[in-house]
């Protein structure tokens, strides 16, 4: 699927240390790399590697110490609703119906209420959570929750989608499901989408291109195109031998 | 399942109930072990009470009392939370603001309310003022540490998630960082309200002349236990019923918070 | 950025790494050192300019000298009492003492008769179905309201402030414990049933110790109750104490000696404060290791 589309997102030299207390953690050092448009990236790499810190960059949640990153040719400065991220902790906010969570960006930028109601409604549809819009997060399964993450990242329309390890919290059958699903959902609303996993099936099973990263500090390893046409199989021997060839690089423990 | 549904429902009926029965029947059997002048029976306490309601004390009638109470403890509530949750929150969400507020709140904090009552005279005079000050002080600390805390530790994904779909320093504050917050807010509201009403007590029994703490001091003056005994089931019973009342309105502000129900 | 610093693991923290081991660290103390400094030098100012504007006002006379006394004053007041008994019959110090014994042996009391029941009641049906009618009626009148019946049984003295201050700091150790004991996990009470355990060793080696981080909190809440009545009861009905100090600088228009008396008794309540909170650490620890 992924033909050479234009460049979309240019990571050039990110660095960035954290300062806990008295200690300096090296979380990320010299990255580059490029995310083209409409396809789906995935960010490969153990955990604590620096892949959610990457990302946050990528989003605007934090600033990198040395190095910047390029959206269409231009940097960013800040998070805004022209990234969406979905959050690995769902990150719902609990007071609001899954309505009002789906909604929020076009809240935020002052849109008219019937016109974000039948904006999130389109969306709730497509993560099928038809029925749930007056639900309140509490009432939602981990999946469903993960759901109206991915609505609501989707009805900020934004260029691209950042997803952070968006189903490690869920359990292995709903992660088979989920993962289906979100390539359905991006096949019929195409995006540009880097998605984060420390899970070599899932990363083979999602992308178009895998970018593998090293444990911390993160530096970028190698990239792997994958072109086997969707949807895939786990069990199909090409399938295994692209995970052969990846777990022999990175840095995991599998 | 209906036999263990109707079986619950009778037990939290009975339950109280039969905890009623054993609290009187010891309090009974208590007065009639100790003197009845210095521990009067359940029976010597409500005819008591109902003298207590059909007359006036010191000049006005039982209502009256609580009435006086009351209406110090709800101004002081009042201005405390109007000025505390507003200030603990920006102190919440403010680092600077904090660090410039904080060396005087935590000077202050450790002092309990009722130790302001000297100098809350001294500088008040005795009167409606100076009990109103004291109950303020009380509730005022309490709101301003729960929307603090609650502000402070709102959790920090929240934030960056209104951050990531284009929200601005105001529209965090308003539609994030407040609402989240409520949980502790409300502990607050509780808490003050309590300790607000442990003030005015505290604020009339050292000098006041209505009020439901000057009733029970009264009751100490004329050597009536009955007369004090009622007069703090009536504390009692009114605590009891703001608390309810207080719960109610959290249950119906925050409706998605199940925990509640 | 400007989110405050949330305890939460998120995008402006950094990232948690397992088993407590940092690859890659350099210690750098200094750096901390001056980083704190730093960060809290506007408090220090602040406090600086509040302690500065109060003396003015005082100076200035702006406020009488009946009203308020500039800080100097008080310091002046603070070290004088140390070594003068007068006006108020005794030394801070002494006073400090008074209250402090009453204070704490009224909570110790209450603790070690509070905590084991709430512990009994959490646990043990019938203890609860035999305390609890006493308990709820003794619950929503606030500890300050028993003062005219202790005085009325007790008498103006240490008795009826120690029954007081008994039964202000009893209900948040007992409601504490049993909340703390309730609140055990119930897999953890399983396993020691499948191992034979007797109730009472399942109570003694399960349930307690999962409920002492709430039993602390009961004793720091309760012993805030006591400091806090004692107070109050010391205004009331005492001849010695922090709370009869300031009770006794109102009546002479000292206000100086009020905001000693008052200073003091935040003070000394913060520092009983602190001194349970690194009990509780030395415990807790302790308790890791096992």
């Amino acid at each position: 699927m992924a033909q050479r589309a234009g460049v979309k997102i240019q990571c050039r030299g990110i660095s960035k240390s954290f300062t806990a207390q008295k200690d300096v953690l090296h979380v990320l050092e010299d990255v580059s790399l490029a995310v083209y448009e409409n396809e789906f990236l995935v960010i490969l790499g153990p955990g604590q590697g620096g892949k959610t810190t990457l990302l946050n960059i990528i989003g605007g949640l934090l600033m990198p110490d040395a190095g910047d990153v390029l959206l269409d040719g231009k940097p960013i400065e800040g998070p805004g609703p022209d990234r969406g991220i979905v959050f690995q902790q769902y990150a719902l906010f609990p007071w609001k119906t899954v309505e009002e969570n789906v909604a929020f960006a076009l809240t935020m930028a002052g849109v008219q209420k019937g016109e974000r109601m039948a904006a999130a409604h389109h969306y709730i549809d497509l993560v099928g959570l038809k029925g749930f819009e007056k639900a309140y997060p509490a009432q939602l399964s981990g999946g469903m929750k993960q759901r109206v993450g991915i609505a609501r990242a989707y009805t900020a329309n934004p260029e691209i989608l950042l997803m952070d390890e968006p189903f490690g919290a869920l359990d292995a059958q709903t992660r088979y499901a989920m993962e289906k699903d979100i390539l359905s959902i991006w096949q019929k609303e195409l995006r540009t989408v880097v998605f984060v996993t420390n899970n070599i099936e899932e990363a083979i099973y999602l992308g178009d291109r895998v970018v593998v990263m090293s444990a911390m500090p993160g530096k970028v390893k190698s990239s792997y195109v994958i072109d086997t046409p969707r949807p895939r199989n786990y069990t199909d021997p090409k399938f295994l031998e692209i995970r052969k060839m990846i777990s022999n690089d990175t840095d995991l423990v599998l | 399942m209906q036999p263990r549904k109707i079986k619950t429902k009778v037990m939290s009926v009975l339950a109280p109930l039969a905890s009623a029965t054993i609290f009187l029947l010891l309090w009974q059997a208590a007065s009639m072990i100790v003197s009845s002048q210095a521990l009067p029976s359940p029976a010597t306490v409500f005819k008591e009470a109902i003298r207590m309601f059909s007359i006036k004390i010191g000049g006005n009638s039982i209502w009256m009392h609580v009435f006086y109470s009351m209406r110090r403890v709800l101004i002081a509530y009042f201005w405390a939370g109007l000025l505390g949750l507003p200030l603990g929150m920006y102190m919440g969400w403010n680092r600077t603001f904090d660090k410039i507020v904080k060396p005087v709140f935590e000077l202050l904090r450790p002092i309990p309310p009722i130790a302001w009552i000297p100098i809350a005279i001294l500088w008040l005079g005795i009167g409606e003022s100076p009990k109103i000050f004291i109950c303020f002080v009380g509730s005022f600390v309490i709101f301003v540490l729960n929307s603090y805390i609650g502000m402070r530790y709102v959790d920090s994904l929240l934030i960056d998630a209104a951050r990531a779909f284009g929200a601005s320093k105001r529209q965090q504050l308003f539609n994030v960082a407040i609402p989240a917050s409520l949980p502790s807010v409300f502990a607050g509201v509780q808490n003050a309200l309590s300790t607000a009403w442990m003030c005015v007590l505290a604020a009339e029994m050292v000098g006041a002349r209505e009020g439901v703490g000057f009733l029970i001091l009264q009751g100490m003056d004329l050597n009536k236990p009955a007369m004090i005994l009622v007069g703090m089931a009536l504390i009692g019973l009114i605590g009891a019923i703001l608390a309810v009342m207080l719960r109610l309105l959290e249950k119906g502000l925050c409706p998605w918070r199940k925990e509640l129900v | 950025m400007h989110t405050a610093e949330k305890p939460a693991e998120h995008a402006t923290s950094p990232p948690c790494v397992p088993g407590g081991k940092k690859l890659e660290t350099v210690r750098e103390d200094e750096a901390y050192i001056r980083r704190a400094a730093r960060e809290n030098w506007i408090s220090v100012v602040s406090f600086l300019l509040f302690l500065l504007v109060w003396e003015l006002v005082c100076r200035l006379g702006i406020i009488g000298p009946f009203q308020l006394v500039p800080p100097s004053q008080v310091t002046w007041v603070l070290l004088d009492k140390l070594v003068d008994p007068n006006p108020d019959g005794a030394l801070l110090q002494e006073h400090i003492l008074t209250s402090l014994v009453v204070a704490l042996t009224g909570f110790s009391a209450a603790a070690v008769i509070g905590v084991p029941l709430g512990l009994l009641m959490g646990w043990y049906r019938p203890v609860n179905t035999l305390v609890r009618p006493l308990f709820d009626a003794v619950r929503p009148i606030p500890p300050i309201a028993w003062i005219p019946i202790a005085i009325l049984w007790l008498g103006i003295g240490l008795w009826a402030k120690a029954f007081i201050i008994f039964l202000a700091a009893f209900v948040p150790c007992v409601i504490n414990s049993f909340t703390g004991i309730r609140l055990t996990n119930p897999v953890l009470i399983r396993v020691a049933r499948i191992y034979g355990a007797s109730n009472w060793e399942t109570f003694l080696k399960i349930g307690v110790p999962s409920s002492v981080a709430m039993v602390f909190t009961g004793l720091k809440l309760s012993l805030n109750a006591a400091w806090t009545t004692l107070v109050a009861a010391e205004l009331l009905a005492a001849s010695q104490g922090l709370g009869y100090m300031i009770q006794l600088g109102r009546r002479l228009s000292r206000p100086d000696i009020i905001i000693v008396g008052m200073l003091t008794i935040g003070f000394t309540g913060a520092l009983m404060s602190l001194a349970l909170t690194a009990i509780e650490s030395r415990f807790a620890s302790s308790r890791k290791l096992n």
